[in-house]
């Protein structure tokens, strides 16, 4: 699903975010990228995304080899990749059901569609009933269920959730992270970027370490080492 | 490209008017005034084309003949005159009707009246009145009568120099031209940067927007258009603006138009009337690509898709 080959990301004039990076992630995995903060994590959420070109190296999501990538391919790319963010972007003057909508307005969707597939999403995220709620009204965690919402509306095969916790209390945090099993079980490919060791270590899922922009463990069923 | 997402791209592109809707109105109030300096241009052309039509249409070369010119003699001029291209038309006044003229024109002066009748015959000769198709030509025609065989017969040509009018006429309206087009140069020089920092503006406060357009995979194109047609908007309704404005400032000064060319069929709102679409049809499609252009400008340089 996700293919990391030999991957460099370098900032001139001397830092190495990654550094012959290699990873294999295969479909309907679920992933914990761990590292302190600085350590190349969030470069390789946005390889990923295409937001970085890697400067040696080579990327392949869902067998579509994105290296080279061309500018207008980077939506098509996008669609297939949900992504959350810890400090949720959601649209304060918009509601759930349009921040939600927001998402499938911008690529052409008819209202029809949008309104079929909206309140399908927040089914999924369990805020059913609450779509006529601003940002302002909700819960940090009913906030992150939002942006998870949205980025579920193109049906991605990945789900990209970098630090989605990090602005959470420990019961939201816990209910982000069963949302996200969820989103798995449904067969999403799941990377989750944290530093969050006690999430981590519960998870007994695989554990990808990254330290000073270099793998430094890969483990099945693995537990937060730094 | 969907239908629908032209609706939402229209949408956005409203919604982002409004957003800012102080800088639009400014950005709006720029182009119309550069709009209407444009129209001032144009009416003052249109005037200015018509005095000079007015003036050329009065312009005329009298050829006056000696008294012992016979009338065959004239006649055989005016023949000569006629096979040449460049003469447009030309009249014959005889002897009589020369003295009946001139008697017309000076009834209220005795002395002239007194002294003619003292005379025992007619002492006025023969007239051609000729109208050349150009003013420029007027020279030439005079220059082939003084070299013909008949220039013994002319007494005098006269040469009513209009052309010195049409001169200033034309001096006038090239200054004023020039000073319109440089005002017009300049508002819409003041127009585009406005345009540009207006959609930079709008860029700024839609940073959050386009970040999560980009995020969801929203087209290079989406996330772009709206604020190009958001600067089309600007166009639009500033030109809408601008021939509200149009319209009753030429009502206004028509009937003082008509009192100055005393002629009624000279309809100015007639004439912008039947050349709408070349005069405000051109002014549209020039001001929105212009607005285009410089959003677009703004838009490569602000928006990193």
């Amino acid at each position: 699903m996700i293919i990391f080959k030999n991957l460099t990301k370098f900032y001139p004039s001397d830092t190495f975010a990654l550094r012959n990076v290699n990873l294999h992630i295969k479909p309907k995995e679920f992933v914990s990228i761990v590292g302190r903060s600085g350590t190349g994590k969030t470069t390789m959420v946005k390889v990923m995304t295409a937001e970085e070109t890697p400067t040696q190296g080579r990327i392949i999501i869902g067998g579509w080899d994105i290296t080279d990538i061309k500018m207008g391919e980077v939506p098509g790319l996008r669609r297939q990749i949900g992504v959350v963010f810890q400090d949720f972007k959601l649209l304060g003057k918009k509601t759930v059901f349009e921040n939600i909508a927001f998402a499938l307005q911008v690529c052409g969707t008819s209202r029809q569609r949008i309104t079929e597939v909206v309140p399908q999403v927040l089914k999924i995220v369990g805020l059913a009933g609450k779509e006529n709620r601003y940002p302002v009204q909700l819960s940090g965690g009913e906030q992150q269920r939002v942006a998870i919402a949205r980025s579920l509306v193109h049906r991605p095969k990945i789900l990209i959730a970098d630090e989605p916790t990090g602005n959470l209390d420990s019961m939201n945090t816990r209910e982000i992270i069963d949302l996200l099993i969820k989103i798995n079980e449904f067969g999403t490919t799941v990377l989750l970027v944290t530093h969050n060791r006690e999430i981590v270590n519960s998870l007994g899922k695989r554990v990808v370490t990254l330290d000073n922009g270099q793998i430094i463990s890969d483990q099945k069923k693995g537990r937060y080492l730094l | 490209m969907s239908l629908n997402s032209i609706y939402q791209v229209i949408i956005f592109a409203w919604q982002s008017f409004w957003r800012n809707f102080w800088l639009s109105l400014v950005t709006i109030t720029i182009i119309v005034l550069a709009l209407l300096s444009i129209n001032s241009l144009i009416l003052l052309n249109v005037v200015s084309d018509k005095a000079i039509d007015i003036i050329k249409e009065k312009i005329d070369v009298s050829v006056y003949f000696r008294q012992e010119a016979t009338e065959n003699q004239v006649l055989e001029v005016q023949t000569y005159l006629s096979s040449l291209t460049k003469v447009k038309e030309i009249s014959y006044i005889s002897q009589q009707q020369a003295l009946q003229n001139f008697r017309q024109k000076h009834q209220n002066d005795p002395l002239i009246i007194e002294s003619l009748e003292e005379l025992e015959k007619n002492p006025l000769g023969a007239t051609l009145v000729v109208k050349s198709k150009n003013i420029e030509d007027y020279p030439e025609i005079l220059t082939v009568l003084d070299n013909s065989k008949y220039n013994d017969l002319i007494l005098d040509k006269n040469f009513d120099d209009n052309k010195i009018y049409i001169g200033k006429i034309k001096t006038i309206s090239d200054n004023v031209n020039k000073i319109g087009f440089l005002a017009s140069g300049i508002f819409i020089l003041i127009a585009l940067l406005i345009v540009f920092n207006t959609i930079r503006v709008a860029i700024y406060t839609h940073q959050k927007e386009i970040t999560i357009m980009k995020l969801v995979g929203a087209a290079n194109w989406f996330i772009r258009s709206p604020f190009l047609v958001e600067s089309v908007f600007y166009a639009t309704i500033a030109w809408l603006i601008a021939i509200g404005l149009t319209y009753p400032l030429i009502n206004l000064i028509q009937p003082h138009l008509t009192n100055f060319f005393l002629d009624q069929t000279f309809n100015i709102s007639q004439y912008f009337q039947d050349n709408f679409w070349r005069l405000f049809g051109l002014e549209l499609l020039i001001i929105i690509l212009l607005n285009i252009a410089s959003s677009f400008i703004a838009i490569r340089r602000y928006l990193k898709v």
